[in-house]
């Protein structure tokens, strides 16, 4: 968890009451994680950015409906992925998300030995492999919940299913993910 | 299951590994529109972006033009004729009640629980197929419940809203306004009186519907088309249906609430 210095009621409160200066401040704290997921729906980072921004400012207009003590994320969330999903069926296009490991790869585990760093690159990269070939449903629920770290309730509002189905995709999705590792090394 | 937890941990592991676009600084783009209230127009959106920029230029134009027409009876909606009615921006996907702002999706039975006024239910088209709740907080004082019919014969889906009858109620401060409506030249209006309740039927061309939040102000996000309405006081409740509906069973449908 973040350092958060200012507690998110109270930024929320400020905003309701017109602070643009506190609504910046929930703009800089939230747009990494709203960036991402339009970025995982969309595939593409222009369309994300035009997507969250454009997300970003619809949520401030639609402040007054921030019950006191929500939770913040799930509420930005839906907003951001609504936007980004407009934007995949009003562009007509459907680019699937490219996810690359990054360049500097580091097993976990402390200094391991070069063998076993490129044995545990070698697996990470194959995983990869093997999530990018599931289907777009298992894809996305596998990125919102474990790539982007986002809760249950958080990966709902980004997919826009209820709880209980996140439930059920990830345990399925999880279940074909596992089958395709296990084809692939009993080959 | 172990395995299933392995995995789980092998994919948290890999998220870390992961590389991402750079996440751009959003803020400063932010605050310019928020103080601006002008809509981006970004290469893609230029159509519809122009064609939110008509509504909004067509409700600064015409302030004062709020109708007086509703103000001896509780409907607790503001009307514009606007001269040119635009297209609003596509609606947002997802299920019924955030795609038209109605809510959360609740039952019948929490829904009267959990509203202070009898909710009326329209005996002709018997128990609603859903049902949505906004709590107080976020609109009318007082809550506002929306009872949702799917198309059947002789009462088909409509295109703005892709159900067959939508209908709903919501109760609060006397003069506070929860709904708008921007009225093209292609729309009429007219009063009505249904088994001794008034209101105004809103018909003919499709016009623009808004939600309005708890402190007066536009909810864009919830600016879409709306096609025949029906706008009546039941005894201090707004109750407000909509569909492909003629007025004949507009009214048929208001004279069998109970």
């Amino acid at each position: 968890m973040e350092g958060r210095p200012t507690d998110d009621a109270e930024l929320f409160a400020r905003a309701q009451r017109g602070e643009t200066a506190a609504y910046e401040e929930i703009v800089q704290r939230y747009q990494q994680m709203a960036f991402r997921t339009a970025y995982v729906i969309t595939g593409s980072a222009a369309d994300a950015e035009d997507a969250t921004q454009e997300a970003f400012v619809k949520a401030y207009r639609a402040l007054a409906g921030f019950r006191a003590g929500a939770e913040p994320r799930p509420w930005l969330l839906r907003i951001v992925a609504n936007e980004a999903r407009n934007r995949v069926r009003s562009s007509g296009r459907r680019q699937s998300v490219e996810l690359r490991l990054a360049g500097s790869f580091r097993p976990g585990g402390a200094a391991p030995s070069p063998e076993a760093a490129a044995v545990a690159a070698e697996d990470t990269k194959r995983l990869l492999g093997f999530v990018s070939e599931l289907s777009e449903e298992d894809r996305l629920v596998i990125a919102n919940r474990y790539f982007l770290e986002l809760s249950g309730e958080e990966t709902a509002a980004a997919l826009g299913i209820p709880e209980g189905t996140v439930k059920s995709r990830l345990s399925r999705a999880l279940s074909r993910l596992r089958a395709r590792v296990e084809g692939a090394s009993n080959a | 299951m172990p395995e299933l937890i392995e995995m789980e941990q092998r994919l948290s592991r890999l998220g870390d590994e992961l590389e991402w676009p750079a996440t751009p600084n959003l803020a400063p783009a932010v605050r310019l529109r928020i103080a601006t209230r002008r809509p981006r127009l970004d290469r893609r959106w230029v159509m519809a972006a122009a064609a939110a920029i008509l509504v909004l230029a067509a409700i600064a134009a015409y302030p004062p033009s709020r109708d007086a027409i509703a103000s001896w009876i509780n409907l607790h909606t503001f009307f514009r004729t606007v001269p040119h009615l635009a297209t609003p921006t596509p609606l947002p996907s997802g299920p019924l009640g955030r795609r038209l702002g109605l809510g959360e999706q609740t039952t019948l039975a929490e829904a009267r629980a959990g509203v202070r006024w009898p909710l009326l239910v329209p005996a002709s088209l018997g128990q609603p197929d859903e049902v949505y709740v906004q709590p107080p907080t976020d609109r009318p004082s007082g809550g506002e419940v929306t009872l949702v019919y799917a198309g059947r014969p002789g009462l088909p889906a409509a295109g703005e809203t892709g159900v067959g009858v939508l209908i709903t109620e919501a109760r609060g401060a006397i003069n506070s306004e929860y709904f708008g409506k921007m009225i093209g030249p292609d729309t009429t209006i007219e009063p009505v009186t249904v088994a001794g309740s008034s209101g105004y039927w809103v018909a003919g061309a499709p016009h623009v519907f808004v939600f309005v939040d708890s402190s007066g102000q536009i909810r864009y996000e919830t600016l879409r088309l709306a096609t025949n309405t029906l706008l009546i006081d039941v005894g201090g409740t707004v109750v407000r249906i909509e569909g492909n509906l003629t007025k004949a069973q507009a009214l048929q449908i208001a004279a069998s609430l109970a």
